[in-house]
């Protein structure tokens, strides 16, 4: 067998603005590109949703529906205030209560689990856990165990201002902010001076949590040394690997399930406290453990979107031609995290010869952050598109006018060209959809307490995905299909339209193909569903199997049919030759009896381009000027992802990214009290989600067409894109009704009222 | 005690299960009503209690003794979906589906009640069930759908 393909390449790429060098993998074949003219029958239609039946029927089984022979309960204790020492605990009266199995408390979880410290530094923080033959029992024994709670209280900071002032406590030893992260192009002093218009503004964007109606949870089992978790994840492998590391084990030995979830939204990306606080104690009891948090829990110590305080300057001729971006950001992370911070979104949204951004995290006795849904975009176009917003009504330029003057038509960020980008198609489609009317020329409102208000915003968002993600396609012995992939569906889709790419790709009917996810030990590696790349990263390998498996097929028809290879071909699971022939797949794999056929993909390496989705939405309020209360009356969003593979299925995540913007927009905020630190409103009744009365009408859509430069599928990533301008298109049509802006997220009726006083 | 759920007595031990949240799923083993909260705000346990609507986490097992209950399970007849739940289906009403089984006892009380909501009841109706994934748009197409097809029992 000849092996003349180099698989396996060093190549230099930059990640978050390092250089790094990386191994990729070239797949043994890649598909020609299906583009726009490319004739597809499956993929760019909407069969339903394959798991809906699950769902409305109430079988459809998520972790917290897991129950194991003989099962017990875990429930963690968390630190009740923000910093200090754990100077007593007592666990042998919760040990003694009747039901209750086991306890841990400090020292007793390997170091690599970092759980059970004795040094507090936010509230929240896991001290100790307990685990019970009954959830109730292992409750009433957390109560019993946080009562004997004594913690030598030290000051904290909570506050990003409490945490830079010049007093401040000490939150991380190495100190409380980062060195800044400065990244700039061009000469921003030539910009400022070069500019006839200048606007200066400070935002503030507001800690938003997950709160995925299912909580982060875990069922633990072992059997002998083998280690089985159920968990409610975007990424099974990244479970497996954190849990083989804390507990130092080999992967082998850890199988990961996710089966159905409720929602992650960038929070369960790894493995948490209740992962490892269930497989400890499993472990020494010898039974399955479920550890789920409740909802106090999860709205506490599960991750959050963190705020963002952001000095925004904006220069401009007077013609609208930008000339200078400028951001100086702190971003209270929490005790821990990632950065990830607004600044990426002001060097590729325009174009802009002059662009200097600076962000500096600063640490807060707070949980720590997680990506939450267009992670750092979000809180940057708030900025950028609020600023960008009041640059239009200086100018008196219609905005859309503006934007389109200054569109980027190149990333001018990494210095290379778009695989795709029609934002200006975006603008036009929405415009037209909405009846924009330049607020500029619209009559001012009539007296009342109601005003109407129009705004708008944009977005962008890196949806490239990218190696490695593999998949196979098996065949069976009656010409159905497996699609077999270790991804995850977190309620976006993934197992229809990973259905639908394979049955495409195969040729065959959509209702043969079965797409199986979500299993360590039985499917090949994919990624985390995590920066909108479940589409693009996993689609192109599923097309990949699929098409190997289709050429198998198609060998093994042409000898069974007595018929040239190049005769044949695919369509409605038959095998079909030019001169009129046809042979089901089903007849087919009969006569190959147990003869397997699988087919083999892999996700090939990206192109040197950028690869983002982009988009506008348009948004109408009516704000009550003697309440403050605003109501979004209609949005409409247009967005450009390359091709999409299932338009029912994008419209529904369009709809959810909005909806969680305009929660973000108008009353989405966790309180901390100052004082003690804790989370004042650490439930769904206090932090306040949208309703079905809060939603006003959506027109949501994607413009038509493919994007074969970004991946032989054509599609990118559209999970996060939604969210991004939803809440600088609610201030700006706010700002268009009242003649003040608020640039404080949410847009609480106190501060609009506060910007109108001023 | 006996509590008749989807039209089966059963025997439930209320002092195993203060809640009917509890007792339905640790005891019966329905996953249907799920634990969104355990507080009464998000309407993911959402039930039906000889009738009414209910948050099965704030209802009190030992208050239920020869109650009807009726959980999602109970919609469908064997693997016939109620017209409810097919709309669900055929609208894309079910992103995670976390909250569809409360949602879908929701709206059937709301149909039952009112067989041709208006927009806004359908809203206010519906707002006692959160839907993180913002399912909400399709699920007033489905609720629309039922009501429009004038199909008596959702
Ligand atoms: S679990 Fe009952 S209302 Fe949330
Ligand atoms: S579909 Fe996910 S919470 Fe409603």
């Amino acid at each position: 067998m000849s092996r003349e393909r180099t698989r396996f390449v060093q190549t230099t790429v930059e990640v978050e603005g390092r250089t790094e060098t990386r191994v990729v993998e070239v797949p043994a074949f890649e598909p020609a590109p299906w583009t726009a003219d490319t004739p597809l029958s499956i993929v760019g239609t909407s069969p339903l949703r394959v798991d809906a039946f699950e769902k409305v029927t109430g079988r459809a089984r998520y972790t917290a529906d897991i129950v194991r022979p003989g099962m017990l309960y875990a429930v963690i204790v968390r630190a009740p205030r923000a910093k200090g020492t754990l100077t007593a605990i007592d666990l042998e009266t919760a040990r003694s209560l009747p039901g209750v199995r086991a306890v841990m408390g400090i020292g007793d979880a390997p170091a690599g689990t970092r759980l059970f410290k004795r040094e507090v530094s936010y509230a929240g923080q896991p001290l100790a856990a307990v685990c019970a033959e009954s959830l109730d029992t292992a409750e009433r024994a957390a109560r019993v165990i946080a009562a004997s709670l004594v913690i030598e209280a030290a000051p904290h900071a909570v506050t990003v201002d409490d945490a830079i002032a010049p007093d401040a406590p000490q939150v991380r030893k190495a100190g409380n902010t980062t060195e800044p992260d400065i990244v700039q192009r061009g000469d921003v002093a030539r910009g400022l001076a070069e500019a006839e218009v200048t606007i200066t503004r400070e935002y503030r964007t507001q800690v938003a949590l997950h709160s995925a109606l299912e909580t982060h949870g875990a069922v633990c089992e072992w059997n002998d040394d083998q280690l089985t978790v159920w968990e409610s994840t975007q990424g099974i492998f990244r479970v497996r690997s954190d849990v083989a590391k804390a507990l130092g084990l080999p992967q082998a030995k850890v199988r990961v399930i996710k089966d159905y979830m409720g929602g992650g939204f960038g929070a369960k990306n790894g493995a948490g406290a209740h992962t490892y606080t269930a497989a400890l104690f499993a472990r020494t009891l010898g039974a399955p453990v479920r550890c789920v948090n409740d909802r106090r829990a999860e709205q506490t110590d599960s991750g959050n979107r963190p705020a963002t305080v952001q000095k925004v300057t904006i220069a401009a001729r007077k013609d609208g031609t930008l000339t200078a971006l400028v951001l100086d950001a702190r971003i209270p992370l929490g005790i821990s995290g990632w950065e990830g911070g607004p600044a990426q979104i002001f060097h590729e949204m325009y174009a802009c010869p002059n662009v200097r951004t600076s962000e500096t995290c600063v640490y807060i006795n707070a949980s720590g952050m997680q990506a939450f849904r267009g992670p750092g975009y979000v809180e940057g176009a708030f900025a950028l598109e609020g600023a960008m917003n009041a640059l239009a009504r200086a100018l008196q330029m219609d905005p859309v006018v503006l934007r389109l003057k200054n569109l980027a038509t190149r990333d001018e960020r990494a210095d290379r060209e778009f695989s795709g980008n029609r934002l200006d198609e975006c603008y036009a489609e929405g415009m037209r959809r909405f009846s924009w009317h330049s607020p500029v020329s619209r009559l001012p409102s009539p007296v009342s307490r109601l005003k109407r208000g129009y705004g708008v915003a944009a977005q962008t968002w890196p949806t490239g995905g990218g190696p490695p993600s593999y998949a196979h396609v098996r065949i069976n012995s009656d010409g159905s299909v497996d699609v077999l992939a270790g991804t995850q569906d977190l309620g976006t889709g993934s197992r229809t339209i990973l259905a639908q790419i394979a049955a495409e790709a195969l040729g065959a009917r959509f209702d043969t193909v079965r797409a199986v996810i979500g299993d360590t030990e039985r499917l090949p590696y994919t990624g985390n569903s995590w920066g909108s790349m479940t589409t693009p990263s996993v689609g192109p390998a599923v097309r990949m199997a699929a098409e190997d498996a289709k050429m198998q097929l198609l060998e093994a028809a042409a000898q069974m049919m007595g018929l040239p290879l190049v005769v044949l071909s695919t369509r409605d699971s038959h095998i079909v030759s030019t001169d009129g022939a046809s042979l089901s797949f089903g007849d087919l794999c009969r006569q190959l009896g147990n003869i397997q056929i699988v087919g083999r993909g892999s996700r090939g390496p990206n192109p040197e381009l950028a690869v983002v989705t982009v988009g506008a939405q348009f948004a109408e309020v009516e704000v009550d000027a003697e309440t403050g209360v605003v109501r979004v009356v209609r949005v409409v969003a247009v967005h450009d992802a390359g091709r999409i593979i299932n338009p029912a299925l994008a419209e529904s995540q369009l709809h959810g990214g909005i909806i969680q913007g305009i929660g973000y927009a108008l009353f989405e905020e966790r309180h901390i009290d100052r004082a003690r630190g804790v989370t004042l409103n650490a439930n769904l009744h206090d932090y306040m989600i949208p309703t079905m009365a809060d939603i006003p009408a959506i027109d949501a859509s994607f413009l038509d067409g493919a994007d074969p430069a970004a991946n032989h599928v054509g599609a990118r990533g559209i999970a996060e894109p939604p969210i991004i301008p939803t809440a600088p298109a609610i201030a700006a049509a706010v700002a268009d009704a009242l003649g003040v802006e608020v640039c404080a997220l949410p847009l609480t009726p106190w501060r609009v009222l506060g910007a109108l006083a001023e | 005690m006996l509590i008749t759920i989807n039209g089966s007595p059963r025997q439930v031990d209320p002092s195993r299960s203060p809640t009917l949240l509890a007792a339905l799923r640790d005891q019966l083993g329905l996953t249907g009503p799920k634990l969104g909260c355990d507080h009464g705000e998000c309407g993911a346990c959402t039930v039906r209690l000889d009738g009414d609507l209910v948050y099965a986490c704030l209802t009190l097992t030992a208050a239920c003794e020869n109650a009807q209950v009726q959980t999602v399970e109970g919609l469908a007849e064997g693997n016939t979906l109620a017209p409810l739940q097919q709309a669900f289906i055929t609208h894309d009403a079910a992103q995670c589906g976390y909250c569809t089984p409360g949602q879908l006892l929701a709206a059937a009380a709301l149909l039952e009640r009112n067989p041709h909501p208006t927009d806004a009841e359908i809203r206010t109706a519906m707002s006692g069930n959160l839907c993180r994934c913002g399912t909400y748009p399709k699920i007033i197409n489905a609720i629309r759908a039922v009501s429009d097809a004038g199909t008596a029992a959702p």
